[in-house]
């Protein structure tokens, strides 16, 4: 009971914090709102027995791109730009969020609401996370090290000064 | 009782407003972090069906999901950062080279 109460309260936070992000018009409130969406999100990783990925997420997204976005808003772009109403991009964007609710609305009444299982203790521990992650995922792991390290020289080369 | 069906609703809808918020908004910062929040979604759509059947795989995948988010993080607000100081505005209306 007391965690269908928190679902819900977390659900009701982190739609709010989307819904900021996506409808106020100063880019400071909108980017907090993401990191409040992005909190509750690692709240709720928790609940579904993986804390580390919790935490990860609330290091990485709420620690490091929300800061990172924020520091180019406050030093770069702190214009207020908001939704444009009315034209057709705006009015086919609202049907096409309508369209794929209605399909996964679809898809959940076909399949039903399943209850969660209990798991065994050491599901989403560290240990067992990282016995995966270099035994059936250590190829997958080295491809995305390398991805990191690319993203980081082309980082490194597009924020040169001379490039613009 | 929270069912799997609880989460799937909720990602969708986080998913279906970032989706609004990438196609309608005009400052390619918000784009940015509305595509970060549809990523986020679908984070957590993979955690509840790992949860659901009892497998580490979909922790695995959100996690490699980050990783990649967090390469375009890095790649994307360079990309802004070039695009504010060459054009002077993030209105990404001003990106219109290749429009004919």
């Amino acid at each position: 009971m007391l965690t269908a109460i928190l679902f819900f309260v977390l659900a009701f936070t982190g739609f709010t914090g989307a819904l900021l992000l996506v409808f106020h018009k100063n880019p400071i409130v909108a980017s907090l709102g993401m990191a409040v969406s992005t909190v509750t999100l690692g709240v709720l990783y928790i609940f579904l027995h993986v804390p580390f990925l919790g935490f990860f997420q609330m290091i990485v997204y709420a620690g490091a791109v929300m800061v990172i976005a924020l520091y180019v808003i406050m030093a770069l772009g702190r214009e207020e730009i908001g939704v444009e109403v009315g034209t057709s991009q705006v009015l086919l964007s609202y049907a096409a969020a309508l369209l794929f609710i209605f399909y996964v609305y679809r898809l959940l009444r076909k399949s039903g609401f399943g209850a969660f299982f209990p798991v065994e203790k050491t599901f989403g521990s560290i240990q067992s996370f990282g016995n995966l992650l270099v035994t059936q995922y250590a190829v997958p792991f080295e491809i995305a090290s390398v991805l990191l390290l690319g993203a980081m020289i082309g980082a490194i080369i597009l924020s040169r000064r001379e490039w613009s | 009782m929270i069912t799997i069906g609880h989460y799937l609703i909720l990602a969708t809808f986080l998913f279906a407003v970032g989706m609004i918020g990438a196609l309608t908004r005009k400052s390619a910062i918000i784009v940015f972090l509305c595509v970060e929040l549809m990523l986020n979604s679908v984070n957590l759509v993979f955690l509840a069906l790992g949860r659901y059947f009892g497998q580490l795989d979909g922790a695995l995948f959100a996690f490699f999901v980050m990783a990649v988010s967090a390469a375009e993080a890095a790649v994307g607000v360079a990309i802004v950062v070039a695009f504010i100081r060459r054009q002077g505005t993030s209105n990404i209306d001003a990106a219109n080279l290749m429009k004919w």
